[in-house]
């Protein structure tokens, strides 16, 4: 079992699932404040029109948000995305407890692997906590990112024939014109 | 065809509109700047940031090239109207598109026949808000969110064309920001008036399942 240490100087971190309006508005303003505030990412980016067909969790400090993350859900694989702590909160494993806690949601609804893109930058981070690349040879996708797994299990040690074989994930959005399905 | 001999130098003037947040996805683009603006650089906690009072306001929405780039919440009382939760995105400052916002806001409160402004401003902004012809209430200094203020204001002119009880009543129904435009209710006046009521029926028992 993993323990991870779920409190900052004495005061608990608690994640939850949102199940309100006001839950998910938390999740957007951490994620406002760290993808917009500080990386410049343009709106339209951040709120890609995924938010309502998705899952958020919500860390909290006390009952501060601190950190969120948001599940999308595929038939092959769950998809955690927008990982992100305020920065005057990290340090203190608040991610790492926010995708335990997304693996555990993907367990209970019978998953059997989770699938992230990361920056080349963060990939030392993720490696560290057994998430292994999708494709070693592969370059990085056109925005930047790599493409690494995980299985949903606990015990079960990363190993390549576990990875789904095809996995499809959104692309750009085709330019209008193109051929619609 | 006529072949253009001379190309025009491309026009990088950044377009700048300012709107009332009037979708929920508006609202967000809202809450969004000011989570970046509030929580992300001046690390306001997030409850008083959402304090309780945003639904009781009218927000603003600027954008600078169709992207959300400012904002401002409007709160009505009888003799003043405050302007707060002003904020402009990061990288759209030293344009001077805040004062752009505020002159916005300015006229919409005049529209609305409102003669005031007022604003609790961080001390550091005084210089720049005075530039505006706001100017102290008086010398109390006080202190919220980490931050010290100034209670200011200023006069607004009044406004030939502001809302009054005479005003025409299918005017103060429009979408505020576009007063001088039929709104979607004179348009709904069309179809006349049947007067539309559903007869009064016992209602069936009803049970949770």
């Amino acid at each position: 079992m993993t323990t991870i240490p779920a409190s900052i100087d004495g005061v608990p971190v608690t994640t939850r699932t949102a199940m309100k309006m006001e839950d998910s508005l938390q999740a957007f303003a951490v994620r406002a404040a760290c993808f917009i505030g500080e990386l410049d990412v343009p709106y339209t980016e951040e709120f890609d029109g995924h938010d309502f067909g998705a899952t958020h969790i919500v860390a909290y400090l006390g009952e501060e948000p601190v950190g969120t993350v948001r599940m999308r859900w595929f038939q092959a694989f769950a998809m955690p995305e927008r990982l992100c702590v305020i920065q005057r909160f990290r340090g203190h494993d608040v991610g790492r407890l926010l995708i335990e806690r997304c693996r555990k949601l993907a367990e209970s609804r019978g998953c059997n692997m989770l699938y992230v893109h990361v920056l080349p930058n963060d990939m030392a981070y993720w490696e560290k906590q057994g998430w292994r690349r999708l494709d070693p040879e592969a370059p990085p996708a056109s925005n930047g990112t790599v493409a690494l797994v995980r299985p949903v299990a606990e015990a079960q040690a990363v190993v390549a024939e576990q990875t789904p074989e095809v996995v499809t994930i959104r692309q750009h959005a085709p330019a209008s014109g193109a051929s619609r399905g | 065809m006529t072949t253009q001999s001379t190309l025009a130098p491309p026009d990088l003037t950044p377009v700048v509109t300012i709107k009332i947040a009037a979708t929920s996805d508006e609202m967000l683009q809202c809450y969004a700047l000011r989570a970046a603006v509030f929580m992300g650089e001046q690390a306001c906690p997030y409850d008083e940031e959402f304090d309780g009072n945003d639904y009781t306001a009218t927000h603003v929405i600027m954008y600078v090239d169709g992207e959300p780039a400012g904002s401002m919440r409007l709160r009505w009382f009888q003799s003043f109207c405050k302007f707060e939760r002003c904020v402009v995105l990061r990288r759209y400052r030293g344009l001077g598109i805040h004062h752009t916002l505020n002159a916005w806001c300015k006229d919409f409160a005049r529209r609305k026949g409102y003669t005031k402004a007022y604003i609790h401003l961080q001390k550091r902004h005084m210089p720049m808000m005075e530039k505006e012809g706001f100017r102290r209430v008086d010398d109390t200094v006080f202190k919220f969110s980490d931050h010290e203020y100034y209670a200011i204001y200023c006069d607004l002119a009044p406004s030939a064309d502001a809302i009054t009880l005479e005003s025409a009543p299918m005017v103060v129904n429009r979408p505020e920001d576009r007063l001088d435009e039929a709104g979607v209710l004179e348009m709904s006046a069309e179809r006349g008036a049947s007067n539309p009521h559903a007869p009064h029926a016992p209602r069936p028992e009803r049970h949770a399942n």
